[in-house]
């Protein structure tokens, strides 16, 4: 679908791509294609383009929470890019550098809006989050739902994150950067991103049970009371044991 | 290594998840979720949202936006 969208815009028309790179090329396929572009072959930084639009999409939108913010940073991301490519170390990943950029570029733009909160002020990190839905989910959660409802539910789970959440979720759980690479990118410590990342993946469960949940029966209210009531007092007096 | 209890099971949820921590931690932990029903279904359903999330490969470039930005940098490449 992304290759047909492609081939109907203007800039990839009459473009043939280098017979060495693919899709399926990864970091070692974005390096080659930088060193065409540094050597004179403005046209490969189009093929960098059509490897990384959906990623440099995601993270502005994650950062920016709206499609029209997050189109512009993306725009100027890659705009940055392409003029600051050969400030591109090449011992790091192009994808990281590039993610670290629209990171940058969104978080500018977040700054300067009117209504900006400073994230100081909001971040709740350290507050326990214990959850509240205990209830098990349907067994195939994916079939009580059409695809594009399934997509509108996450997406919509997804937006509801605070903003800290949302930026770690979407960088590990979405784009599957590694800790390192998504702490390094926040300009946070690994550490402090796993602590994000925990809170983000128990809030959208507690999102998404809304609409997974087994609706618990007047039996299994009894059952689970009991096994909960019979769990606690086993660790109570495991405890008191010294075990 | 000392018995989990809730708490300290739900702070290591992600490292389990993400394949992290030590042998012993991770015993510990199956230890608990394997008697805890409560700990159990979090685990779980925490699985199942993951997976969730990933087959629906959330925010697609909408058509428009891809067109604006190829637009865009068809001039910027243009330019001398």
């Amino acid at each position: 679908m992304v290759r047909d969208r492609l081939r109907n815009s203007p800039i990839t028309a009459d473009m043939v791509e280098p017979t060495k790179v693919t899709e399926h090329d990864g970091p070692e396929g974005d390096l080659v294609l930088v060193e065409r572009v540094l050597a004179g072959d403005r046209r490969a930084f189009e093929f960098l383009v059509r490897r990384h639009e959906r990623r440099v999409f995601r993270v502005t939108l994650a950062v920016l929470g709206n499609i029209e913010d997050a189109e512009e940073a993306m725009q100027d991301t890659f705009v940055k890019a392409f003029r600051h490519l050969d400030q591109f170390r090449k011992e790091a990943r192009f994808s990281t550098w590039l993610t670290r950029i629209a990171i940058n570029e969104a978080i500018q733009k977040r700054n300067a809006r009117k209504n900006f909160v400073p994230l100081a002020e909001i971040e709740t990190e350290e507050e326990h989050f214990a959850p509240k839905r205990r209830e098990s989910w349907k067994s195939n959660p994916e079939q009580l739902y059409s695809k594009q409802e399934i997509h509108r539910i996450v997406e919509e789970a997804i937006r509801s994150l605070p903003q800290i959440y949302r930026e770690a979720f979407m960088l590990r759980d979405v784009e599957e950067l590694s800790a390192e690479e998504a702490a390094e990118v926040l300009g946070i410590t690994v550490p402090a991103l796993k602590s994000r990342l925990l809170r983000a993946r128990l809030m959208m469960r507690e999102t998404l049970a809304e609409k997974f949940e087994e609706p618990p029966t007047l039996k299994t209210k009894i059952a689970h009371a009991a096994v909960d009531a019979g769990t606690a007092m086993a660790m109570r007096l495991m405890r008191a044991a010294g075990r | 290594m000392k018995t989990m209890d809730c708490k300290d099971v739900l702070a290591n949820l992600s490292c389990y998840i993400d394949g992290e921590g030590s042998a012993e931690l991770r015993t510990a932990l199956e230890e608990h979720i394997s008697r805890c029903r409560r700990c159990r279904v979090v685990f779980d359903t925490t699985g199942k949202m993951l997976k969730i999330v990933t087959d629906a490969e959330p925010f697609e470039v909408p058509l428009s936006v891809s067109a604006r930005l190829y637009a865009r940098l068809e001039k910027v490449l243009s330019e001398g």
